[in-house]
């Protein structure tokens, strides 16, 4: 271990071990799920990252987004996140979830996805190659030292504004807000 | 049993059929809608007994859909294990119904109902024409060349306003 780093483990013991054990929920959207197998097996070896695939939502705290989002991935995908504990991170793997990539003209393909779900980082090609997500991974590393890997409090705060464009594509939603979407009244 | 033999077959049997040899032995044959149904039941009983697709072709200049169903066999004996038959009926645009082939293609099932979504057409005889695919509802069917793909998307998706621009 690096000794410089031993004061910053006594200092934020949370905010380390979230970075250096970023569990991530294995959840197939679009063709980049092809990258995720050799990124987490011996080829490439994404554990020596601390990044592990897991199987389960509410075992997860980094959700990569592998491709393009159609209507009925994005419910799966608000779910899926909705489902995550705190604190979570997003990053959007590819062309596709960036601004729509070669389906930008399609009649069932949601072009931003930031629109509906925070975003921390994007990896942009297509496809992109394994490095990119290890690239990606350390570049979120420094984000949650600076704080900036922000999303989730982001969606906390400006939940009725996400609810609102998630029901505009999707129609009602048939699960309950998961935060109040009125600001309740201060008691005095 | 020949091609030629089983085209010669088809002729004698139903009139006022198309038929021709392509490419890979593959015999094309053009039929009424009206004929569909028997056609397809006398080349099941020949022995071409595996419905590979359905598909739907849309000629918006003549004003028509083509449905065509392609057959295969799974006998091993003959020539006709290596022969395709392609079959095209041109129904109307404006009123798209045709026969459904459940009562001889069981497999038809899913084929028709994912026409039914993408082009309208309409499957008299199938009572599941439910959704299959589409989350949403489309005014045109997404299919059918009048339907703007570009115009839909740029009207719809982009009128989702980022949650930064939203507060203001």
């Amino acid at each position: 271990m690096d000794r410089n780093k031993i004061l910053k483990w006594f200092k934020e013991p949370g905010k380390m071990g979230h970075k250096y054990s970023l569990s991530a929920i294995y959840f197939c959207t679009g063709c980049g799920i092809i990258e995720v197998p050799p990124v987490i097996t011996t080829r490439w070896d994404a554990e020596r990252f601390g990044v592990i695939p897991v199987a389960t939502p509410r075992h997860a705290n980094l959700f990569l987004i592998t491709g393009y989002v159609s209507i009925k991935t994005l419910k799966a995908i608000i779910k899926t996140y909705e489902m995550m504990p705190d604190p979570k991170f997003v990053i959007g793997f590819g062309s596709c979830p960036i601004n729509g990539g070669m389906y930008w003209d399609s009649y069932n393909t949601i072009k931003h996805l930031d629109k509906y779900i925070p975003v921390d980082g994007w990896i942009a090609g297509c496809m992109p190659r394994p490095e990119a997500i290890f690239i990606g991974v350390t570049h979120l590393w420094t984000l949650i030292d600076k704080e900036m890997a922000d999303g989730y409090k982001k969606y906390k705060e400006k939940y009725k504004y996400y609810r609102e464009n998630q029901e505009k594509v999707l129609g009602k939603l048939e699960w309950e807000p998961l935060f109040p979407l009125e600001e309740k009244e201060d008691v005095k | 049993m020949n091609i030629n033999k089983l085209q010669e077959e088809i002729r004698n049997v139903f009139k006022n059929v198309v038929s021709k040899v392509g490419k890979d032995n593959r015999i094309f044959l053009n039929v009424q809608k009206e004929q569909t149904l028997n056609i397809l039941s006398f080349l099941k009983n020949n022995g071409f007994d595996h419905l590979a697709l359905i598909s739907c072709v849309d000629w918006i200049k003549e004003n028509q859909f083509e449905i065509v169903y392609i057959l295969t066999s799974y006998l091993l004996d003959d020539e006709r294990s290596k022969t395709h038959i392609i079959l095209k009926a041109k129904i109307s645009r404006k009123n798209p119904e045709i026969m459904s082939v459940l009562p001889i293609f069981e497999n038809a099932e899913f084929y028709e109902r994912e026409i039914h979504e993408l082009f309208g057409v309409v499957f008299n005889g199938n009572n599941r024409l439910i959704p299959l695919f589409l989350y949403r509802k489309y005014e045109i069917p997404p299919f059918r060349k009048d339907f703007d793909t570009r115009e839909y998307s740029k009207n719809f998706y982009d009128s989702v306003l980022p949650v930064e621009d939203r507060e203001k």
